[in-house]
């Protein structure tokens, strides 16, 4: 193949235009082309990330739509517990009910005080706080306060006792005096 | 053979020169190339575009649906909270002791000969240990014989629905008074009755996987 003869002048030319070319080249990739394609591939990032969060979110819903029919009995259950405790401080409600309480199972005199109160160590009470009561029952009868210790056993499922003390009164044999240290589970307010 | 003869050969080697100038061609070169980088940018202009479109029409979408998932999803975590603490709470519930069931085998223990002053129970840390102290009098012939009978009259009771059942006399000594029992001086004996124990059963370990004895060749 016979390449024409160029002249120095013909090769400057060539050799500029090709150099202009490559420039060209260069510009068009880098400032057009470029953010082009980068534009376009984040587009497609986005694409893809929002398809994924649809994709679970639908997943995510029936999940949340089989939970709340799962957990039907346990938030009836819940509901109940929750119901045990009254709205405001439970010191203003507490030893009134017991004294109630107590009075309506012919115990006289009864007497609740806040000896303390601390959160529990499972994560899972995290909005339940235990109160620790002292009970004072000074003037009763042993079977009357077996009876109403049943009772409140069987009525307050959140409340346990921790310690029981029974002493005779010793100007009144027929009468004793109990002391009830119980722990109440209620909901943070 | 016919004679040819090219009469305009400068002019015709001169077009040809003229068609073979590299700057003309190299222009040519250059503009081709040019349209085509062209239409190709033009194409990729048309589907960023068309992508960008897509991509607003899925924002559009999400935007749509998000705040329905972020309910979803804070309605989920609150539910699964609620039954992770009703089963913590029903645990706690089905660990609790009653008291009531204690006084009342205590009082099936109490005979007419011994009388109970004190009694003082305890649950212990572990939730399982129970510790009842019992402090009385007995009046009989025999006083120590009455407090042994209520002793193991309480084991009895105890051990008919508790584990690890303990009963023994802390004290127990002669009264220096007598009690009056229908007319007659009675001997009294005061006592003082611990006993411990636990609601459930001790956890048994688990025995040890028994050996393999693997044969050896010469065997």
């Amino acid at each position: 193949m016979n390449f024409p003869k160029l002249s120095t002048d013909e090769i400057k030319k060539l050799a500029l235009s090709t150099m202009g070319f490559v420039f060209l080249l260069y510009a068009y990739f880098t400032f057009f082309l470029g953010p082009l394609n980068r534009s376009r591939h984040d587009a497609q990032n986005a694409i893809a990330d929002f398809q994924h969060k649809l994709d679970t979110s639908k997943s995510e819903m029936q999940k949340a739509t089989n939970l709340e029919r799962q957990a039907k009995d346990a938030t009836a259950r819940f509901a109940t517990l929750k119901a045990l405790s009254p709205e405001g401080a439970p010191i203003a409600w507490f030893p009134p009910r017991m004294k109630g309480f107590f009075a309506d199972e012919h115990v006289d005199k009864a007497a609740a005080r806040l000896e303390n109160n601390n959160t529990f160590k499972e994560t899972e009470l995290a909005a339940w706080t235990k109160y620790n009561w002292l009970i004072e029952l000074p003037q009763c009868d042993y079977v009357a306060v077996g009876q109403a210790l049943a009772d409140l056993e069987n009525a307050e499922p959140l409340l346990s006792i921790k310690k029981l003390s029974i002493h005779t009164v010793a100007e009144q044999p027929q009468f004793q005096q109990v002391a009830i240290s119980a722990t109440t589970v209620i909901e943070k307010r | 053979m016919a004679l040819h003869l090219n009469l305009l050969h400068e002019e015709i080697l001169e077009q040809r020169q003229r068609q073979r100038d590299p700057l003309k061609i190299g222009v040519l070169v250059l503009i081709g190339c040019g349209t085509m980088l062209f239409l190709y940018y033009l194409w990729t202009a048309y589907r960023t575009l068309e992508i960008k479109s897509r991509l607003g029409n899925v924002q559009r979408e999400w935007a749509k649906i998000e705040p329905k998932v972020t309910a979803a999803q804070k309605h989920a975590a609150e539910l699964t909270n609620m039954v992770t603490a009703t089963r913590v709470l029903d645990n706690y519930i089905d660990k609790r002791f009653f008291w009531a069931p204690v006084l009342e085998k205590i009082s099936h223990c109490v005979g007419p000969n011994v009388q109970l002053t004190a009694f003082d129970g305890q649950i212990q840390e572990d939730e399982r240990t129970v510790s009842l102290m019992i402090e009385g009098v007995a009046a009989a012939r025999e006083p120590r014989s009455a407090a042994e009978d209520l002793r193991q009259m309480l084991r009895e009771q105890l051990e008919k629905n508790y584990h690890d059942v303990k009963v023994e006399f802390k004290t127990l000594e002669d009264a220096e008074t007598f009690a009056n029992l229908g007319g007659v001086r009675t001997p009294m004996a005061r006592y003082s009755i611990s006993a411990t124990f636990k609601t459930t059963e001790e956890p048994k370990p688990t025995p040890a996987p028994a050996k393999v004895k693997h044969k050896t060749e010469s065997e």
